[in-house]
């Protein structure tokens, strides 16, 4: 009960302070019509008790299962198949992600259908899951993360001078929505139980790092596809 | 007030939702036969979880559908024509200043960080460095809409900063760094304030809401980033000099001690 409580006033003082300054922007600046704003109104009330049943039931059951999933990973004895799982996890858990879906969606209206948003969710999931089976595969390597961040953003970088202009923006958008209240639990959850059984002695250290490659991924993935769409 | 909409379109989000928790549940689905093999008790609690994702998601996702997205748009289209645009830097900074000081996530983050910094690094100092950076950020996207500037002119410096800073952080440091990028994207900045960004776009003129709308996510994504990094080299330098006189002393009692604390470095 306690958790419950605790996650509803996390999600108020997460959503309110916003909700607040834009009250005030409406009767001092705005002045939207007033069927317009209670239109806010409704969505403000449906986000809020959306986001609570939403992190009760993550902790309730998704959590849960990614730790499993995590610990139950090593177990199975080979260094491809955590990585395989890896690249599994890293991609279902993007798919049910709530803020890929809003970036998704807006892109998916502003570019009026050109960048579709199942399209859009599909390519930043294999950039997901790309990046998090190859950071399994750092965790078994021991590999130091700043050589992979460091190649990463490098690549970031030389890939952008042949991306359209417009789709730039959208790609590194792509890479911060990978963090959000899904992923961040599962993934980190998966890479410290993997870190625990196979990184040895420094598994704090290993588990971290794994969502800063988790976005990595996504941005080059986007840019990919807009390199494609020409 | 009859034309309030509040399940519009609702059979197309719920089986989006559908779709969206589905290969999650597959992939359980397969753990639980060859790996885990759970009782039935605990099955029926996750079970309880998941129905409850579901439901949650469905409403939030209507909840911007009907309302975040289409409102956002509208006020910020609305600012976007007003005649003192600048005020708009003002409110980006402002919009982004709340959103952060009071998320529960960037707290959890502060405690994090004030933890490995074993003190260094107050929670309440980076709650402000925090927040000041995520306000900057909308701020500076806001006046990027504005003035029509490219998002590279913000990303190349903050990256590269950020990756020669990488050079003189510890691994540790380095890690929580780049992992707390998504606290400061919380649940209002991806949904309405974004929607504000792209209707502010729309309504400039000479903006494309693609190229000047978007891009706001990865600012506000990297401003922890920054401030993570650069606490921590401020504070670094202090803690360091203070592990250096820990270890001459070390030296002195035993060597088992010094050991443990490079063994701790690497």
């Amino acid at each position: 009960m306690q958790s419950i409580k605790d996650t509803i006033h996390e999600v108020i003082f997460a959503v309110l302070p916003v909700a607040v300054v834009v009250f005030i922007l409406q009767f001092t600046l705005i002045w939207l019509p007033m069927e317009v704003f209670l239109q806010f109104l409704v969505g403000l009330v449906m986000v809020t008790v959306g986001l609570i049943l939403f992190f009760v039931g993550v902790h309730l059951g998704l959590l849960p299962i990614g730790e499993m999933i995590g610990s139950a990973l090593p177990n199975t004895g080979k260094a491809s198949l955590v990585v395989l799982f890896g690249f599994l996890m890293g991609f279902v858990v993007t798919v049910a992600e709530p803020d890929v879906r809003v970036l998704a969606t807006q892109i998916d209206l502003v570019s009026q259908g050109e960048i579709s948003k199942n399209l859009l969710i599909f390519v930043v999931a294999l950039g997901v899951a790309i990046f998090v089976g190859l950071a399994m595969l750092r965790i078994i390597l021991n590999i130091p993360i700043n050589y992979i961040l460091i190649i990463g953003y490098g690549l970031i970088f030389i890939l952008a001078a042949f991306t359209p202009p417009h789709f730039i923006p959208i790609s590194f958008d792509a890479g911060g929505v990978t963090t959000g209240p899904m992923t961040v639990p599962f993934i980190l959850a998966l890479g410290v139980g993997v870190a625990r059984v196979l990184g040895g002695q420094s598994a704090s250290a290993d588990g971290f790092g794994l969502v800063a490659l988790a976005s990595i991924g996504p941005v080059l993935a986007v840019m990919l596809l807009g390199v494609i769409f020409g | 007030m009859r034309d309030i909409k509040i399940f519009y379109g609702f059979s197309h989000v719920l089986a989006e939702v559908a779709f969206a928790l589905i290969p999650l549940s597959i992939l359980f689905v397969f753990f639980q036969i060859f790996y885990l093999k759970l009782s039935k008790q605990k099955l029926i609690n996750l079970a309880v979880g998941v129905v409850l994702t579901f439901i949650g998601l469905a409403l939030f996702l209507q909840g911007v559908h009907v309302g975040f997205m289409p409102v956002g748009e509208q006020m910020g289209s609305v600012l976007g024509n007003l005649p003192n645009k600048w005020i708009l830097i003002v409110i980006g900074f402002v919009l982004g200043f709340v959103a952060t000081f009071a998320e529960p996530a960037v707290r959890i983050l502060n405690y994090e960080v004030e933890k490995v910094s074993s003190g260094y690094i107050p929670q309440q100092l980076m709650l402000y460095t925090l927040s000041i950076g995520v306000a900057v950020s909308i701020a500076l996207s806001m006046g990027r809409i504005i003035y029509g500037i490219p998002l590279w002119y913000f990303l190349v410096p903050g990256y590269l900063i950020a990756l020669i800073l990488i050079r003189f952080s510890t691994q540790t440091f380095v890690a929580i760094a780049f992992d707390s990028g998504g606290v400061a994207t919380g649940p209002m900045t991806v949904t309405f304030v974004l929607a504000m960004a792209i209707g502010v776009a729309s309504a400039v003129e000479g903006r494309d809401p693609l190229l000047d709308g978007f891009g706001m996510i990865s600012l506000v994504a990297l401003s922890p980033i920054l401030s993570v990094l650069i606490l921590g080299l401020l504070y670094g330098r202090k803690e360091k000099e203070i592990e250096r006189e820990c270890e001459l002393e070390a030296e002195v009692n035993s060597n088992n001690y010094k050991k443990g604390n490079s063994q701790k470095d690497s």
